[in-house]
């Protein structure tokens, strides 16, 4: 079982003889829980595809349906990581000849997202998510008047959060995570979103600040959305919001804070430039870091070609790294990434999956094949503290991404590559 | 193995819980960040060492004691401690470091459902290991860098069942005088156990500095912490103490550890109750630390914030746990106090003077580079 108390769970006999049933199980607790028959028949689908393709001694499948409010989440889970997933990876061209890897494809398809983890005594665990849609709507801008800040930063409750968003929406202000209050809600019940709103006397939300997990052990941080007029205040409240946030993420199993894409009032000088990514007007801007606990070195497993670019960042950060060159993979073929599309900003972000000998040449094709899909920006994200992930550099490197930051992170420092803009 | 769950053995609260994961040894902090040499001014260490009498303990150790028990309770080194409080020898109970003690104070008194109650920028232990045994920490803001009386007060419920004060604080420096800690107390009544942490209380000099021994006598609520770790020089032998009223001792007693204490660390600690000698060589080295970096501060434009103890804090124009990484490549290890809620400042243990040279030396580099 993988699935918490909560979670409608089901254990099948991998293969395709009991893959119908766990297709109407999937549905019908999809349709439960409250989801759509079109995102409960993908997620059937899914289901349905995974467990056909499940080899017969794998051991029992386990499923288990999660609402997480803004996505449904099927999760799948093998009592053993030996497993042939490269169907999931969306580059392998379609064999007719392989109906499991066809399966596992479509599978793949299906999903808007496909995350791996490693679950307890040495299984794996699929999650597949589908997301929500929401209606389109007209924001409605802040009134006038708002301020001056009262107190200090507080978790909202859900109708001071809303306004918050909506205020932030039509003012353009804190970046796409900062649209769609509905959304936002459902991000924040389902407890991925954490969110910190600074208020004036008449408890309205005069700026805000959110985060979200990124990777194992580092936060995203989106904003500030400040809804102040220009001004000294609005430097103070945004520090001031970043302080709450450290305050509240100290001394807990958060190591970090990444900004991928800084708003306008991000204060800038509490971070570190831990690189630069290319933006969609052609430009580059900064990723910057915020480490809330001492780094006290680590090791990075790095491959030949990039041992320079990470060498070279490692001394420029003053991170104590012992830079090992990694053991090749120990599966001979096999190797799959994982892809999660964007298509509103013609992105793909790729992360391993499973390493195999043929990385190299599954990173080039899974680039190839979004290419050929119309998409146009192109990153990977590798765990340097896994020293398997390096064997997908090379491909992703020929394929024409570039390493674009070093996010710290001594248990393992997350390179990320991107194509130029 | 089939059938074995963890997850279902274990409590949430564990669950919840992230391990504390200590800094590598020397020797690989300096491999990996390319120093020869690292200085310590991260963990408020002596660099004067223990004092003379348990330096010739250790000299003179015979290593074929290694083989044998400690006796069980610190006979010996209780009584010193007592004798030179005024104590009873049952009033105090050892540990193995002041963290130790703690734990034995929150096993003695709370359960499910309890609280305690201290401040949210302190040292952590008191949180952490509240948190780990499924005990909620209230965590109140300090007002003004210092233990806030009234919000402390105001934080007491029907399920509260120890406050931790840390006096002198960590990482501030500030601290309660006698007159404070007294009122505090009257204003407690009784309604829950009142720890003060006094690990620091050898380097006060104020004459008003509380004498918690004098104030346990009428509030037998209070414990009070020490350790053998700051003003001793033995902080790599583990030992710290706690004294209460007998009954309360008595009480805590029943959650303690036999033998946690090792033989070494109780000889040399006796050894050292009550070196004067040693606290004046200590105190006069804190003093020219503390000008010095005084000095330091004013010079590059830094605010400083100390009041008692063999530390500082400065706070700095850039993230600290970025100094704190450029300070490990020149060889000075110093603490980024993100982790204690203090985001942008440093803290400074008052090193060796070649210690505090070298760390104004790349702390300048440092901030010159931004």
């Amino acid at each position: 079982m993988t699935g918490d108390d909560a979670a409608p769970c089901l254990n099948l006999p991998p293969g395709p003889r009991f893959a119908a049933v766990g297709a109407e199980f999937v549905r019908g607790a999809a349709a439960i829980l409250g989801a759509e028959p079109h995102r409960g028949d993908r997620l059937a689908l899914i289901a349905e595809e995974v467990l056909a393709a499940s080899p017969p001694g794998s051991g029992p499948v386990s499923l288990a349906l999660r609402d997480r409010r803004h996505a449904m989440r099927l999760e799948l889970g093998f009592t053993t990581a030996d497993l042939d997933l490269a169907g999931l990876d969306q580059a392998r061209r379609r064999d007719v000849e392989d109906l499991a890897e066809v399966g596992l494809y479509l599978a793949a398809r299906l999903a808007d997202q496909l995350t791996t983890h490693p679950a307890g005594a040495g299984g794996l665990r699929l999650d597949f998510d589908v997301a929500r849609s929401y209606p389109p709507r007209r924001a409605q801008p802040p009134p006038p008047g708002l301020g001056p800040v009262q107190g200090v930063p507080v978790e909202p409750d859900d109708a001071t959060l809303a306004l918050l968003v909506e205020w932030a929406e039509a003012s353009g202000a804190g970046g796409t995570a900062f649209r769609t209050p509905a959304r936002v809600l459902d991000q924040r019940a389902a407890g991925e979103l954490a969110a910190l709103v600074a208020l004036d006397a008449r408890r309205r939300p005069l700026g805000g600040l959110f985060w979200q997990s990124f990777g194992r052990r580092l936060m995203a941080l989106s904003g500030p959305a400040l809804l102040l007029p220009g001004g000294a205040g609005r430097a103070a409240l945004a520090t001031a919001l970043l302080h709450a946030a450290l305050a509240r993420l100290a001394r807990g199993s958060i190591q970090g804070l990444v900004v991928l894409e800084a708003a306008p009032d991000m204060p800038a000088e509490a971070f570190e430039v831990v690189g630069h990514l290319p933006d969609a007007a052609g430009g580059r801007h900064p990723v910057l870091f915020r480490a809330l606990e001492e780094d006290p070195g680590g090791i990075a497993w790095v491959p030949d070609m990039l041992r320079g670019w990470v060498a070279g960042t490692v001394r420029r950060l003053g991170l104590g790294r012992d830079i090992e060159a990694p053991p090749p993979p120990a599966r001979a073929t096999g190797a799959a990434m994982a892809a999660e599309t964007d298509r509103a900003a013609s992105r793909v972000t790729l992360r391993p999956l499973l390493a195999a000998a043929d990385a190299a040449a599954v990173a080039l094709g899974n680039v190839a094949l979004f290419r050929a899909q119309g998409f146009g920006q192109f990153r990977a994200v590798l765990d340097l503290g896994q020293p398997s992930h390096a064997a997908f550099a090379e491909g992703l490197v020929q394929a024409g991404l570039a390493p674009a930051a070093l996010i710290p992170d001594a248990a393992g420092d997350l390179l990320l590559l991107a194509t130029p803009g | 193995m089939s059938g074995f769950a963890l997850e279902r053995l274990v409590p949430a609260h564990v669950q919840a819980f992230e391990a504390y994961v200590p800094s590598p040894p020397d020797d690989v902090l300096r491999r990996r960040f390319g120093v020869a040499h690292l200085h310590r001014l991260n963990n408020n260490e002596n660099p004067l060492g223990p004092p003379a009498a348990s330096r010739a303990v250790l000299a003179r150790w015979d290593e074929r004691e290694a083989a044998l028990y400690p006796q069980g309770d610190g006979w010996h080194l209780r009584r010193a401690i007592a004798g030179r409080f005024g104590l009873d020898a049952e009033q105090v109970i050892l540990g193995n470091g002041a963290n130790e003690v703690i734990a034995f104070v929150i096993k003695a008194f709370c359960e499910a459902g309890d609280n305690i109650v201290t401040a949210d920028r302190t040292f952590a232990v008191y949180e952490w290991l509240a948190s780990f045994s499924g005990i909620e920490p209230r965590l109140v803001p300090l007002r003004d860098h210092g233990f806030d009386d009234a919000a402390l007060l105001r934080a007491i419920d029907a399920r509260s069942r120890v406050v931790f004060l840390c006096n002198p604080n960590n990482p501030t420096g500030s601290w309660w005088d006698h007159a404070k800690l007294a009122r505090f107390l009257d204003a407690v009544a009784g309604r829950a156990i009142v720890v003060v942490d006094e690990a620091y209380a050898e380097f006060a000099e104020a004459p008003d500095f509380p004498d918690s021994f004098a104030l346990m006598a009428r509030h037998p609520n209070l414990i009070v912490f020490r350790t053998f770790s700051k003003m001793w020089g033995l902080a790599g032998l583990r030992i710290g103490w706690m004294a209460a009223a007998p009954a309360v001792a008595a009480t805590v007693r029943k959650t303690t550890i036999s033998y946690s204490v090792n033989r070494l660390a109780l000889e040399a600690a006796r050894e050292a109750v009550w070196d004067e000698a040693h606290i004046a060589a200590s105190r006069a080295q804190v003093r020219a630390a503390r000008a010095g970096l005084g000095a330091l501060a004013e010079r590059l434009g830094l605010t400083m914030l100390g009041g008692i103890g063999n530390f500082a804090m400065l706070r700095l124009p850039m993230p600290d746990t970025v100094v704190h990484r450029r300070l490990m490549a020149r060889g000075v290890m110093a603490r980024a106090m993100t982790s204690f809620r203090y985001p942008g400042w440093l803290r400074v243990s008052f090193g060796s003077a070649p210690a505090m040279a070298a760390f104004g030396q790349a702390l300048e580099a440092v901030l010159a580079e931004r």
